[in-house]
């Protein structure tokens, strides 16, 4: 049972129906987090990172279908729950803290009482405890308790972030995602809290899926990386293997956009070309027309599982660096 | 032949392609606005009563007889009971003076689109340029123009016109243009200034200062079109406001008119008809509905142009 | 919070001042001057003309009539009513401002709450017929002619079914030898209504700020012992059946002014609560797990709020011109009416002192409202 992942997605594909036609956001996805792991999701904008987090706490908008796959949570697949169902899982057992961090807290409440909601919302103790355990988790941001009673507005944007990874800690979930939870904070704060969440996520024995699209951020605090391509992953290995010796052209493509990565000193290189337009991806390998290696194949037929270790890539040409 | 068609190709490209934009946001809103649904309704409402509006001078000088049809001094000595219940030749019967009811109603909906429609272009001309001048000018002026607007919003326009009624006689051209001057430097001239605030910021509003575009150039060229589509809806909702006004004064007895579908009420009312809405109730229940529906319209089609113009509302 | 009211109350009695200013040159600019409209009332004798004549300072010059005019409003100098004559305006007026202020606040409180839920649900349920027939009634509804649909109110519920008076404040019958008179009885009403409400509210918000885990009981104990109390309050008053006659002459007035205007704010509601579910704590609300009702209602719906507390406020003019309408259909005689009949009968000082009631009315509302905004919003409140 321990040796269990915490959660293992399979095959999971979500489209959303627009009047131009289908948008296939997630387009067929498996990977799996070990307990006490972090998993870093990294690719160009849109190309389904935040997509595949909403459809994980299966939080989707009116227009979103969950076409196929598994989200197995703990060993429960959440993909048949209904709404009732799907409750007591959201935040308890899995939390989130969102892209626009800045505005999830709603402004007419105090942030105290905002967590104290989410405590309330999945266990009894109300009142004097819950306020007792909000206390705890602003000690463990390194925020100043004089702050629960304030309300967000008062508070500066770095403050604003450690409160919702409070948040987001209230119930001691098994797993966390956070969506770019520092891109709109200057490198000094978004440093601190990148260290931070990593030393609380060691102490809990969290589990962590970290969405960015910068791969020095994603180096710094994952064990695994995924890379995304057009609503697929097209590498995942683990980050010191993937960083070391990429596969996928693409993910080569994106470590020269971010030079310091590897510490030598490289050209920064801008990827060609736009990104793929999701209503309808190219054939094949999506990426095809950015590659400098595609052939024909690549063009007609969707690449194989390239393996090396515990580190996979879907190409056709994989490099054997 | 071949050079003309040759020499302007640029210019006249960049014509055809304005337009082609043109007709297709034009289309797409068409689209928007009809899913609504609620649009088509109030459109399909207006377009009765301006029919009914257009058919009476023709009706007058043709089939009804101006003697007995005339919605003021037209007496209808073909029937020997007034008010007379509807028959063939009176649709909806008579009023208490033996006057012709659909020729009154129809004679009233010309009046109420000529109300409606000059109280709503003084809506707009004042509101856009308070929303202009308030949000390209700032400072004083702002100040001055936005403590009016909150006095004008503070204004029950009923009230006003119920007292000043008392003071000068009021009519249709005194009505609508006291309407208009609330709602524009009211309301409608704070939301249109609010609009305008995000146009004075972008960039080629400066790029046009720097090309030594003069204030009222710029007011003119670069801001005022973007405020249209906003005041066109808020033409509609002053529309319903004066036609709702108009027909309260008049039912009330206070609007020198000499023929409106308040008025009617009116006249129902001073003949003491009022209660007994069974009995007579061709006096009542067209110029209510009249009112009513003309009104209701009016505003529907504003709450549509509202969900076209706001994107925010649409569905997610 | 206090800077923030501060400056409101400021702007408000500027804009009263300005008011004020304007009725002067309206009153002004008709030829002849106020007293000549008692000249042709055979009633008032000539010694009372000139009184009224020294009163209103028209053979002063122009700027001195002005202040003259500005000192009696303050110290409520309104002159003698032609209509109601020898009684003064200000007499008359003191006897009917609560009138409307009970029956506006009334219907405001009703239709708002009506109005909000209602528009919560509607937009919740985005979407299909329900939506459309709702916004379709609600449109009628509010832009109906009042005086047709007060009308039609008169004559299905009082005329044809007899359930309500057909109008006025109270049943002359009744009271033609009542041992207190209808304005005592009323101001009994108005200060129980005034008790209940402030101990109710009191007891809500403590056991809100408290965090009290037995506040629904407490809740309803409270409000136990305040119907309690009401009922033992009146029982030794001894003026029930008389306060009960002018509670069913309300409920027709009400009524129609609570209809007419709910649908403008569940319409509004509807809108700011489409805007509000775009909301990106919207979002985290639902990942906290929390059943629908209550991000729907705990987020949503109060912070939707907001907005429409606003165009509330926006349209508090035209509500106050909803009730004077009623208030003529209904002859319910609160300041309304009294504008309505004076205009029809040339009191022309009784006209301008409740139009300038009106006006001060929808003034102090539109404070009132923007506390309770301050109140709502904790980004203001500071
Ligand atoms: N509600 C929606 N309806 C239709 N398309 C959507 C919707 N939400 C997102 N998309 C589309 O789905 C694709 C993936 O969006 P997503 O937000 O997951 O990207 P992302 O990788 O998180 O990008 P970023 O790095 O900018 O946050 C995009 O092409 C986007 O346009
Ligand atoms: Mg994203």
């Amino acid at each position: 049972m321990t040796t269990d992942p915490v959660l293992a997605v399979d095959d999971l594909k979500m489209h959303y129906v627009t009047q131009a036609g289908v948008v296939r956001a997630v387009d067929g996805v498996s990977f799996s987090v070990e307990r006490g792991q972090s998993l870093g999701l990294v690719g160009e904008s849109g190309c389904g990172k935040s997509s595949i987090a909403m459809t994980l706490l299966k939080l989707l908008p009116d227009n979103a279908r969950l076409v196929a796959g598994s989200i197995a949570l703990n060993g429960i697949d959440l993909v048949p729950l209904s709404e009732d169902e799907m409750r007591p899982h959201r935040w308890d057992r899995i939390s989130m803290v969102f892209q626009a961090a800045m505005n999830s807290l709603d402004p007419v409440y105090r942030v105290g009482d905002q967590i104290v909601e989410a405590l309330e919302a999945h266990s009894s103790s109300a009142g004097r405890d819950a306020m007792e355990r909000v206390r705890e988790l602003f000690d463990l941001v390194s925020l100043d308790p004089s702050y629960i009673l304030r309300y967000p507005h008062e508070y500066s944007g770095g403050m604003r972030q450690r409160a919702i990874i409070a948040m987001a800690l209230a119930c001691e979930p098994d797993i966390i995602i956070a969506d770019e939870p520092t891109t709109a904070l200057d490198v000094i704060v978004q440093d601190h809290i990148l260290r931070e969440m990593q030393t609380i996520q060691h102490s809990l024995e969290m589990s962590m899926i970290y969405i960015s699209h910068d791969m020095a951020v994603i180096a710094e605090v994952c064990d695994v990386v995924g890379v995304m391509y057009a609503g697929k992953l097209v590498e995942f290995g683990p980050t010191a293997d993937v960083y070391a010796r990429p596969i996928h052209p693409y993910t080569r493509a994106l470590m020269s956009a971010f030079p310091s990565v590897r510490g030598e000193k490289h050209e920064l290189v801008t990827l060609p070309g736009e990104p793929p337009n999701l209503l309808d991806p190219p054939g094949g390998c999506a990426f095809n027309p950015r590659c400098a290696y595609a052939t024909d194949e690549c063009r007609t037929t969707a690449p194989p599982i390239v393996k090396r270790g515990d580190q996979w890539a879907a190409c056709w040409n994989p490099s054997d660096e | 032949m071949a050079t003309v068609n040759a020499q302007p190709a640029v210019p006249s490209s960049v014509w055809r392609a304005r337009l082609r934009l043109a007709s297709r946001s034009v289309r797409e809103n068409w689209g928007l606005f009809v899913r609504t649904r609620i649009g088509l309704l109030g459109l399909a409402i207006i377009a009765m009563y301006a029919l009914l509006a257009v058919a009476h001078p023709v009706l007058m000088s043709t089939v009804w007889e101006p003697r007995i049809y005339d919605p003021v001094i037209g007496y209808a000595f073909d029937e020997t009971k007034q008010p007379a219940p509807p028959s063939l030749k009176h649709p909806l019967g008579t009023d208490p003076l033996g006057r012709d009811i659909l020729s009154q109603l129809m004679f009233s909906a010309r009046s109420e689109f000529l109300l409606g429609l000059l109280a709503a272009t003084v809506t707009v001309v004042i509101g856009t340029s308070v929303g202009a001048i308030a949000a390209y000018f700032g400072g004083w002026v702002d100040t001055i123009l936005m403590r009016l607007a909150d006095i004008m919003i503070m204004m029950p326009a009923i009230s006003v016109l119920i007292v000043l009624s008392a003071l000068i006689g009021v009519e249709h051209f005194e009505l609508a243009l006291l309407i208009g001057i609330l709602s524009g430097f009211g309301a409608t001239g704070v939301v249109l200034k609010s609009q305008a605030l995000s146009v004075v910021v972008k960039p080629y509003i400066d790029a046009a200062r720097s090309a030594g575009g003069g204030h009222f150039h710029i007011i003119l060229v670069h801001i005022v079109p973007n405020l249209l589509p906003l005041s066109f809806l808020y033409m509609m909702f002053t529309v319903t406001s004066a036609i709702f006004s108009e027909a309260v004064l008049s039912f009330l007895g206070l609007l020198n008119v000499r023929m409106s579908w308040g008025l009617m009420i009116h006249t129902t009312e001073s003949a003491g008809y009022l209660l007994q809405v069974a009995e007579f109730w061709w006096l009542i229940f067209p110029a209510s509905l009249s009112i009513t529906l003309l009104c209701s319209a009016f505003y529907l089609v504003g709450r549509s142009l509202d969900e076209v113009v706001n994107p925010r509302l649409r569905s997610r | 919070m206090a800077k923030y009211l501060l400056k409101r109350s400021a702007q408000i009695l500027v804009t009263l001042f300005v008011f004020l200013s304007l009725v002067f040159f309206i009153v002004n600019a008709q030829p002849g001057d106020v007293s000549n409209f008692y000249a042709l009332n055979p009633d008032v004798p000539p010694e009372t003309r000139e009184r009224l004549q020294d009163l209103f300072g028209v053979n002063e010059p122009l700027w001195k009539q002005y202040l003259v005019h500005l000192k009696n409003t303050f110290t409520g100098n309104f002159g003698i009513s032609f209509s109601h004559y020898p009684r003064s305006v200000a007499d008359v007026i003191g006897e009917r401002l609560p009138r409307t202020v009970v029956l506006f606040m009334t219907a405001t409180a009703l239709s708002f709450y009506l109005g909000f839920g209602l528009g919560k649900v509607v937009a919740w349920r985005r979407g299909g017929w329900f939506e459309y027939t709702s916004t379709v009634s609600g449109v009628t509804l509010y832009t109906v002619f009042t005086p047709w649909f007060g009308l039609m109110m008169i004559w299905l519920f009082a005329f044809k079914a007899g359930w309500f008076p057909i109008g006025k404040f109270l049943d002359p019958v009744l009271w033609r030898d009542a041992p207190i008179d209808a304005n005592s009885v009323f101001t009994q009403m108005i200060i129980t209504a005034f008790a209940v409400s402030f101990v109710v509210l009191t007891v809500f918000v403590i056991t809100a700020q408290k965090r009290m885990s037995n506040a629904r009981i407490i809740r309803i104990v409270s409000m136990v012992l305040a119907t309690l109390a009401v009922v033992a309050v009146w029982m030794s008053w001894g003026t029930v059946s008389y306060a009960w006659d002018i509670l069913r002459h309300m409920v027709l007035p009400v009524a129609t002014l609570t209809l007419i205007s709910f649908a403008g704010t569940m319409l509004l509601t509807r809108n700011s609560m489409l805007e509000t579910m775009r909301e990106d704590f919207v979002m985290a609300a639902r990942a906290k797990g929390l059943p629908e009702s209550a991000v729907r209602d705990k987020h949503v719906a109060r912070n939707a709020l907001l907005p429409v507390v606003t165009s509330f406020i926006f349209s508090l003019a035209f509500a106050v011109d909803g009730g004077v309408i009623t208030e003529s259909i209904f002859s319910w005689p609160g300041m309304g009416q009294t504008l309505v009949s004076a205009t029809l009968t040339e009191d022309l000082p009784l006209a301008v002192g409740a139009f300038v009631f009106v006006g001060i009315f929808v003034l102090v509302a539109h404070l009132v409202a923007d506390i309770l905004y301050a109140y709502l919003d904790p980004r203001i409140r500071y």
